[in-house]
């Protein structure tokens, strides 16, 4: 377990995925600790989630509150599920795309990158998660508290994805025949000749990398896998809901199935504003 | 206590060079902070005489206000900070943000004998109200004059710390309203009994504020 929160330090720092730790194409992460990692820091973003229903109910009627409960144990369920089942529905198809645009990242380096992606994804979720809680307490109105989750999934999806494609993009440059030197001659040679500042002492996970246009390759493969990522991702937390819980409906495990995920939230900013 | 004085001295000058300790800084918060809403809470209606116990409750607030925001800011700006590569200055950049609360609630306390000088001349809720917002209002904008200067020399190593600054900035303001709001009263209604937390007055600023600003658009009535 500690050894995993080490792991995710490392990607979350940025020092597993700087170019040195690249060359042979591959990342070194541990994956399977990963994931126990990931599953852990979704059960906390879960429950900070499912706060509100405890909250809500419990001022309602605290008769109520066992409902609330439910909810908040559903919840710390349902995000890790949310996230492992993104990753088990949408690789193959990565996979798949990816070998056809010609990438030559192997199922494994493909496995880890996603997997370090999702943590980073994870991490912020669940660090923003005691902001949603503390918000969840004070709050009775259910059409702020869903668009405030919906605004820290966001962030979370946006840095993970661009820790994604910054990763990617190192990737790439690290299988290409180019030598790796290349990127550190010009930096002192620079630094010879005219005194610019030194190279940042450590480049983070979300650095972009200096004077270099993105590989089309890559934006390729990224544009796709945000796509499917965004998509699947979006409707599979559909599927999985009610993550929250409306606290005028009593508790369900998943909800009918029924309209979709970008209606829903166009409409709780009409009722939020209207 | 002479020593978190002089401490307090060196916080607010530009030139001092002092590493301040998070401890001696977290000693200052709570202080000073104590003694601004202490003086806060003493606020009295005609023919009352001040309220201690009020006084003790809203000097309680005031530290709890900073800290908690603080507390519940501070775990998704480590995560960015880490993300962002910055993770080896982050004890620099926790002193930094814990220097510049110190310094507010250093403001805060000076400016408390204009407050009392205030509730002195009336008796008006409202305008006690009023009146702290502006003293409040000043000691964050000098806060911000404070950060900028704690964070002068992290964004002089690396101007990605430019950039943090500002997250924390939104970060801050957006959680510490509402955490304002949730610890309400802070000064007390004098026509109403003294409560730690008023009954049933959570809620959310933000949805408050937008309710009176539509309300105002429909002409001042309730729909």
């Amino acid at each position: 377990m500690l050894r995993g929160f080490k792991a995710l330090d490392r990607v979350l720092r940025g020092e597993a995925t700087r170019l040195p730790a690249l060359r042979d194409g591959n990342i070194d992460i541990p994956a399977g600790l990963l994931v126990v990692v990931l599953v852990v820091l979704g059960m906390v973003a879960g429950a900070c989630t499912g706060v509100f229903a405890v909250i809500t109910r419990y001022h309602d009627d605290p008769a109520n509150a066992l409902m609330g409960w439910e909810q908040l144990l559903a919840s710390t369920a349902k995000v890790p599920m949310l996230f492992c089942f993104t990753l088990v529905v949408t690789f193959p198809s990565l996979y798949v795309f990816n070998a056809l645009v010609g990438s030559r990242l192997n199922m494994r380096a493909m496995l880890r990158l996603v997997v370090a992606a999702l943590c980073v994804m994870m991490a912020v979720l669940a660090s923003l998660g005691p902001i949603v809680a503390f918000f969840a307490v004070s709050t009775t109105s259910y059409p702020f508290i869903k668009l405030l989750n919906v605004v820290a999934y966001a962030v979370a999806g946006t840095l993970g994805l661009s820790f994604l494609l910054q990763t990617l993009h190192r990737l790439s440059r690290a299988h290409s025949r180019e030598p790796i030197e290349a990127e550190v001659e010009p930096a002192d040679a620079a630094a010879a000749t005219t005194p610019t500042p030194p190279p940042y002492p450590t480049p983070g996970a979300l650095e972009r990398m200096r004077a270099q246009k993105l590989d089309p390759r890559v934006r390729t493969i990224f544009r796709i896998w945000v796509v499917v990522f965004g998509l699947v991702g979006a409707q599979m937390s559909w599927i999985l809901r009610p993550f929250i819980g409306d606290p005028n409906k009593p508790f369900t495990f998943l909800r009918n199935r029924e309209s979709q995920f970008f209606q829903a939230v166009i409409e709780a900013i009409h009722k939020l504003l209207w | 206590m002479t020593a978190l004085i002089t401490q307090a001295d060196a916080l607010l000058r530009p030139t001092s060079r002092l590493e301040f300790r998070a401890r001696t800084l977290l000693a200052t918060i709570i202080l000073f902070g104590l003694f601004y809403g202490a003086m806060m809470g003493l606020f009295f209606g005609p023919g009352q005489l001040p309220r201690v116990l009020q006084s003790l409750y809203s000097g309680a607030k005031v530290p709890m206000l900073l800290i908690l925001t603080f507390l519940l800011a501070l775990p998704s700006f480590y995560v960015l900070n880490m993300l962002m590569g910055l993770a080896p200055d982050f004890p620099q950049v926790i002193r930094a943000l814990l220097a510049t609360q110190a310094g507010l609630t250093v403001v805060l306390a000076s400016l408390a004998p204009f407050t009392l000088l205030f509730y002195a001349s009336t008796t008006n809720y409202d305008a006690a109200i009023l009146f702290n917002a502006l003293m409040f209002g000043a000691a964050s904008l000098s806060g911000q004059r404070l950060l900028k200067r704690f964070y002068a020399p992290l964004i002089a190593r690396d101007r990605r710390h430019l950039k943090m600054v500002r997250v924390w900035i939104i970060l801050y303001a957006f959680i510490g309203i509402q955490m304002g709001w949730v610890l309400r009263p802070f000064i007390g209604d004098p026509a109403q009994k003294t409560h730690f937390f008023r009954e049933g007055a959570w809620g959310n600023a933000y949805i408050e504020v937008w309710d009176k600003f539509i309300d105002a658009s429909h002409g001042g009535r309730r729909r």
